[in-house]
């Protein structure tokens, strides 16, 4: 004689193995659910390289320069910041640096002011609206300023005159984020990447199971068997809610392998994903991947096509976006936000990343929270599937 | 009692020549935290982000550990990227005397390569920074420009020294060496790299002799070997000074401006020991009316100075040439530069240069290194007054040795350096078994501070390979170049 314990559990992995068999059957749109998961990495490490490049990189820029012969020391200079004449591009950039045409013009009697301690005028020509030119204006603006100055330094000082007089003040900036804080791009796209595929991974899984099963008539019969609701909806979340999980680790996991393509060490930064903080990151997420699945379950149920649960459940994806991005906007967060599922969950991850220390009491308030919702989701659903009018999408 | 160290210190010191600011010295005695090691968060000089700063208790001699404790001030810069443990590099400072912690924000520049895999730890030597700083009160209004290099007598030196606490004998190299070794182990690193500059070889090189199985790979820049007593620059200076001429005739645009700037110097200098200047100034800092002197010791003093970094050298003639047709503003200019820093724990300095290398330097040793046409004897000076007055220690036997432990070690020397010419490089390239020395052209003194040396240091603690590494960047080190005008270049 078996228990009823035992032959729920029975009953359960049965439905949870039919769904799984349906979840795993069409492996080309089980990859297509996980390719967001697969990308992201590879996302976040194109988006870190261009960032890094754009912040450190300083790439040759070929000036026209006119009346260089009367200032080679300025020349000297400009060449060592990568500021180049254009006599010496190489020719797959000529046309680029051509139709940029940045020009400079050196005077003639640049010597002679020079050393009569006449200010001398230099005229840069290019068209500034032009966003290419912006970089390497502001690049020449910054040389020319810098040699400038040192020439007055050195003026100043050869008439006895303590130099240190011209910094009267001086602010020295202290930055209190902990030293092993990691680069907070790849950290808030991290974040959102996360979420985003806590949401989106089981998503195909979910409508189908529901709405799709319900047009396929596959529904009906499940609901014609002995088994509760319950179970049956128990069974579909579990089967959306690990795709979505796999989701989460496959990000986690070539996150970790792609950031080290990074030299983020040119920008003074780091970024390492250890085994403690994936994990971290992991409890926090399921819950999320378990509210996900219920969220998508719940609304697909309640629309009357595949079509119209397809576009409706499509929607719900934009939260999980939409809260971390404007909570990251908020200056001053309400307590209440703490609490909150996907705000809460975002800003521990947020706090992870600064190397602040975890605060338990808000992973697991904010962990119960979801989770609290997610079971009363569920309930929800187990009973009005009990109704005909859901079952049959007449409502 | 307040003395003056000032109007002796334009003789030379084995320093590294970072323009960082030294803050003021902590002349206050600390207590002592009661945990032996103590590290914290903390920010360092103009550093932005947070760094590491440490004590550690040690005792003050090491042979008799259950007495007098003193601190050691230290401090990690932690590698930017500490996915992968890498063997920390150890900065040791020069002077002696330089305090490394406070020479945090230049070394944070100069290292940053390094530092993107590896922790950089710089200690304050026993007897400088906050680590039981030897130095005494400086007058609060010191005026340079009106002080005269003139004799301090015994009084005003015992007095000094009377105001160090602690037993002034225990502050020697092999002590220091001994506390280094003991941060090593106290941060727990098995090994170390060390980089030492300027009189920090020296240091470097007792440690190698010391601790051989402590260091991964060494650094030695600008070296002060056990064979070359430190303090006898007049020769080398005299080196140093003539390159510069000869760089300037060789150089059209200087030649054309200073074509006699050699016989310049001497009439300058013959006019000056003759009758000083004797003049009215604007204060270059205050701007109210101070008196400037200058004899011809405090002139070439200045001018010394200079030849330790290219920026100072390029405007050596033109201050030569000025000077010469009356005008002394381009070289109050030069001594405004570093007027009310203090660069040196001059206490530190004068206890390791009097007792460790002063006593074996002979009365024929000095004459002929004052045979020189730069500054005489004048280099030599401050020891004359200050040693004979100072508390005595003799190091060991062992501190005399030539070191020969087989570690790899990269030794780089700049060719225009006024206190530690190449020279001095090659002893250690003859007796280090595993080394590669380098010499760079056109640089002066400590090349790692200035030049792409602290790439190929980078390089080489990955590599541990001395003689094999790429040394191409050093071609691009422009030849050196001298201002011709008070208004610039053109």
């Amino acid at each position: 004689m078996m228990s009823n314990l035992t032959r729920d559990l029975i009953q359960l992995k049965a439905l949870v193995l039919k769904e799984y068999r349906e979840a795993f059957r069409d492996k080309r749109a089980l990859m297509v659910a996980l390719m967001m998961a697969i990308l992201a990495p590879i996302g976040i490490m194109m988006i870190s390289k261009i960032m890094i490049e754009k912040l450190v990189d300083e790439p040759p820029v070929y000036v026209k320069f006119s009346g260089a012969e009367y200032a080679p020391q300025l020349i000297k200079h400009f060449a060592d910041n990568n500021l180049l004449a254009f006599v010496d591009v190489p020719a797959d950039e000529k046309s680029t640096w051509q139709q940029r045409s940045i020009t400079l013009n050196i005077p003639a009697n640049y010597a002679a002011d020079m050393a009569a301690g006449k200010p001398i005028q230099l005229h840069l020509q290019a068209d500034f609206t032009d966003k290419a030119v912006q970089p390497p204006v502001r690049r020449i603006n910054n040389a020319l300023r810098a040699f400038s100055l040192s020439i007055g330094y050195k003026r100043l000082l050869l008439r006895g005159v303590d130099i240190r007089l011209l910094n009267p003040l001086e602010l020295v900036e202290q930055d209190t984020a902990k030293p092993d804080a990691t680069f907070m791009l790849i950290s808030m796209m991290l974040g959102l990447y996360l979420m985003l595929a806590a949401f989106m991974s089981g998503l195909s899984v979910a409508i189908d199971s529901s709405a799709g099963e319900r047009e396929r008539n596959v529904l009906e019969m499940l609901l014609c068997q002995p088994v509760s609701t319950l179970k049956i909806v128990l069974a579909k979340l579990i089967s959306a809610s690990t795709i979505s999980v796999i989701g989460v680790l496959l990000i986690l996991l070539l996150t970790s392998v792609s950031v080290g393509f990074v030299d983020l060490t040119k920008i003074g930064a780091t970024f390492s994903l250890d085994l403690s903080t994936a994990a971290i990151l992991l409890l926090l997420l399921l819950p999320i991947c378990f509210f996900a699945s219920a969220c998508q379950l719940f609304v697909a149920f309640q629309t009357k096509s595949f079509k119209e649960a397809q576009s409706t459940v499509g929607m719900l994806i934009g939260i999980p976006a939409f809260i971390p991005f404007v909570i990251s906007m908020m200056d001053d967060r309400p307590q209440w936000l703490n609490w909150l599922p996907i705000a809460g969950q975002s800003m521990i991850i947020e706090k992870i990343f600064k190397g602040v220390e975890l605060d338990w009491l808000a992973v697991f308030t904010t962990s119960s929270v979801t989770i609290v919702i997610t079971v009363a989701l569920i309930l929800a659903l187990a009973k009005k599937l009990k109704s005909e009018k859901v079952v049959m999408a007449l409502s | 009692m307040k003395v003056n160290w000032n109007k002796i210190i334009t003789l030379a010191v084995l320093m590294l020549s970072t323009t960082v600011w030294a803050s003021d010295a902590s002349l206050l005695v600390e207590e002592l935290p009661l945990e032996k090691l103590t590290l914290e968060d903390c920010h360092l000089g103009e550093i932005r982000s947070q760094v590491k700063c440490g004590k550690l208790v040690v005792p003050e001699n090491y042979q008799q550990s259950e007495g007098t404790k003193i601190a050691i001030n230290f401090a990690v810069l932690p590698a930017i990227d500490d996915s992968e443990y890498k063997t920390p590099l150890m900065f040791l400072a020069g002077g002696p005397g330089q305090a490394a912690v406070e020479l945090a924000t230049g070394l944070n520049r100069v290292f940053r390569e390094v530092r993107k895999t590896r922790d950089i730890i710089l200690v304050d030597q026993r007897g400088t920074g906050e680590s039981s700083p030897l130095s005494c009160e400086f007058e609060a209004v010191d005026n340079v420009y009106s002080a005269l290099p003139d004799a301090l007598t015994p009084a005003e030196v015992t007095d000094c020294v009377k105001q160090f606490t602690g037993d002034v004998t225990q502050y020697n190299s092999e002590n220091a060496i001994r506390d280094f070794d003991a941060i090593r182990a106290a941060l727990g690193h098995k090994k170390l790299n060390i980089y030492g500059g300027s009189y920090g070889t020296r240091a470097g090189l007792v440690f190698m002799r010391m601790f051989p199985e402590s260091l991964a790979s060494v650094v030695l820049d600008s070296v002060g070997p056990i064979e070359v007593p430190i303090g006898l620059f007049g020769q080398s200076g005299a080196r140093s000074f003539n390159l510069l001429l000869e760089n300037c005739k060789n150089s059209a645009p200087c030649h054309k401006a200073f074509p006699n700037v050699a016989q310049e110097f001497q009439i300058v200098k013959a006019r000056l020991a003759k009758e000083p200047v004797d003049m009215d100034i604007l204060h270059p800092r205050l701007g109210t009316p101070t008196k400037l002197l200058i004899d011809d010791t405090k002139f070439t003093g200045n001018l010394r100075f200079q030849l330790y970094g290219m920026e100072g050298r390029s405007m050596v003639p033109l201050v030569i040439h000025q000077a010469f047709l009356g005008n002394y503003q381009p070289l109050i200019g030069l001594m405004a530069r570093t007027e009310g820093e203090q660069l040196v724990y001059t206490g530190l300095l004068f206890n390791i240069v009097c007792n460790e290398d002063m006593p074996r330097v002979s009365a024929a040793d000095k004459a002929a290194d004052a045979d020189n046409n730069f500054d005489g004897k004048d280099s030599q000076l401050a020891w004359d007054m200050v040693c004979p007055f100072f508390p005595q220690y003799r190091p060991s036997e062992d501190f005399y040795q030539r070191v020969t432990a087989n570690i790899p070690t990269l030794i780089l020397s700049g060719n225009l350096d006024p206190v530690t010419p190449p020279s001095n490089g090659e002893y250690s390239a003859k007796s280090l078994p595993n080394s590669h020395h380098i010499i760079i052209d056109n640089a002066s003194h400590t090349v790692a501070m200035s030049t792409c040396a602290s790439d190929i240091i980078n390089q080489f603690l990955t590599s541990k390979a001395p003689g094999n590494l790429d040394e191409s960047c050093l071609q691009n080190i422009p030849q050196e170049r001298f201002m011709t005008s008070v208004n610039g270049i053109q």
